[in-house]
């Protein structure tokens, strides 16, 4: 568990950040990540797999929990760019520009931009159509380009 | 770097939340590995309770003696350890009669045979012609004998006390008859070798007893007449055949009025 805890403890930090923009919640849901991973009997069949396995994961257990409308206690937004440490005045602003998107588009420009992921593996990760990520992907740019203009990426 | 990517860089687990999740994650194994055993345990313990109360309860009812009443009801009662009636098995119509009214189990088996006595088909057989007949099977017989003359005090019938063994009550048990009756079957065998246990099945004690008592009275008319013209019949004698095998409640013979009591 140390190994995989050690891994992956950022990404799944960075997912659960940038889905709940709440640290609370971020740590529950970390916590539960990290003990689905403990109890999950299967095997992976390399550490790719185990990533992807890991994402879904998160990003499921992301999901679940904003389902819960009692647990839908979103930080403003600057206490959530605190959370999130963004070293200066321009990723600060990027990064602001994301959060504010809609959860799906959120989602598909963190494994596309961030974790390089392409539309084909983020369509297998989050059991979508490929078509759908691409118009996900190509909403969210336009929304993130409106706001930051042509060199945001 | 894309600045998304960038912008997200400074996302990171701190050391203290990696702490804690393990540390969450150590008490969850344990945790886990209880409730993974709790049902476990609670079956096991379950399965004890079961087999506690279940072996408990055998333990309780398994008759350690045996009482067989005949006249011509006939009735066994099995005796626990503690002296409580846990079987009543009727071999007759009109045991079966008697047993279908009264509740007997769970009773200390003399207030049970008290019971028997008072109840209305079965007084009605103690007539001053009938034999009532008991015959234990018992580690203590000579207690249980002395428990049972209590019991009888005031009946106007003949009462007899013999001891049996468990083999001749599975013998009996063969023949669909009690073990009374059917150690009073092989004491008649043993005069008159002719009777069988079909026979006995439709006679009542008394009837039993008195061609005991009749086939008793000519083998020692006969023993008599023998000795005094010589001649030496101890071993055709039933009654030392009886002694060897067996004890009355009496201790002295096994089969016969010697072996029990009368109360007229």
């Amino acid at each position: 568990m140390n190994r995989a805890v050690e891994q992956y403890a950022d990404m799944v930090q960075r997912i659960c950040l940038v889905h709940l923009r709440n640290r609370e919640d971020t740590e529950d849901v970390f916590q539960n990540v990290f003990l689905k991973y403990m109890l999950y009997r299967g095997d992976f069949e390399n550490s790719e797999h185990e990533k992807a396995w890991l994402i879904r994961v998160t990003i499921n257990a992301c999901t679940d929990w904003l389902r819960s409308l009692s647990r839908r206690r979103c930080l403003p937004l600057d206490a959530a760019l605190k959370e999130c440490g963004a070293s200066d005045d321009s990723s600060r602003e990027v990064l602001e520009a994301v959060l504010q998107l809609p959860d799906k588009y959120r989602r598909v420009i963190y494994l596309f931009y961030y974790e390089g992921y392409s539309a084909i593996e983020i369509a297998g990760i989050l059991g979508r159509k490929e078509n759908t990520v691409y118009t996900w992907l190509s909403r969210a740019k336009a929304i993130l380009r409106e706001k930051l203009g042509g060199e945001w990426a | 770097m894309n600045r998304i990517r960038e912008s997200m860089e400074g996302i990171r687990a701190s050391s203290e939340l990696k702490a804690r999740t393990l540390q969450y994650l150590e008490r969850r194994r344990g945790r886990r590995g209880f409730s993974l055993l709790r049902p476990a345990f609670a079956l096991a313990a379950l399965c004890l309770l079961l087999l506690a109360g279940t072996g408990g309860y055998a333990w309780y009812s398994a008759p350690v003696s045996y009482i067989s009443m005949d006249v011509n009801p006939s009735i066994e009662l099995g005796i626990n350890r503690f002296g409580r009636v846990t079987t009543a098995e009727a071999y007759n119509r009109d045991g079966e009669d008697v047993l279908r009214r009264l509740s007997l189990k769970n009773k200390p088996y003399a207030q049970a045979v008290r019971n028997l006595l008072e109840d209305e088909t079965f007084g009605s057989y103690l007539t001053d012609s009938a034999a009532l007949v008991f015959t234990i099977i018992s580690d203590k017989p000579d207690d249980m004998r002395r428990e049972l003359e209590s019991a009888v005090t005031g009946q106007s019938c003949q009462v007899l006390t013999y001891v049996s063994d468990s083999y001749c009550m599975q013998e009996a048990h063969s023949h669909h008859m009690s073990f009374g009756k059917y150690r009073a079957y092989q004491e008649l065998a043993e005069y008159d070798r002719s009777v069988t246990v079909e026979q006995c099945h439709t006679m009542s004690m008394g009837e039993i007893q008195e061609r005991i008592d009749g086939c008793r009275s000519e083998h020692e008319q006969h023993h008599t007449n023998t000795t005094d013209t010589g001649q030496n019949i101890e071993q055709e004698s039933p009654g030392q055949e009886d002694t060897e095998q067996g004890s009355t409640g009496q201790g002295n013979t096994g089969h016969g009025h010697h072996g029990g009591h009368h109360n007229r």
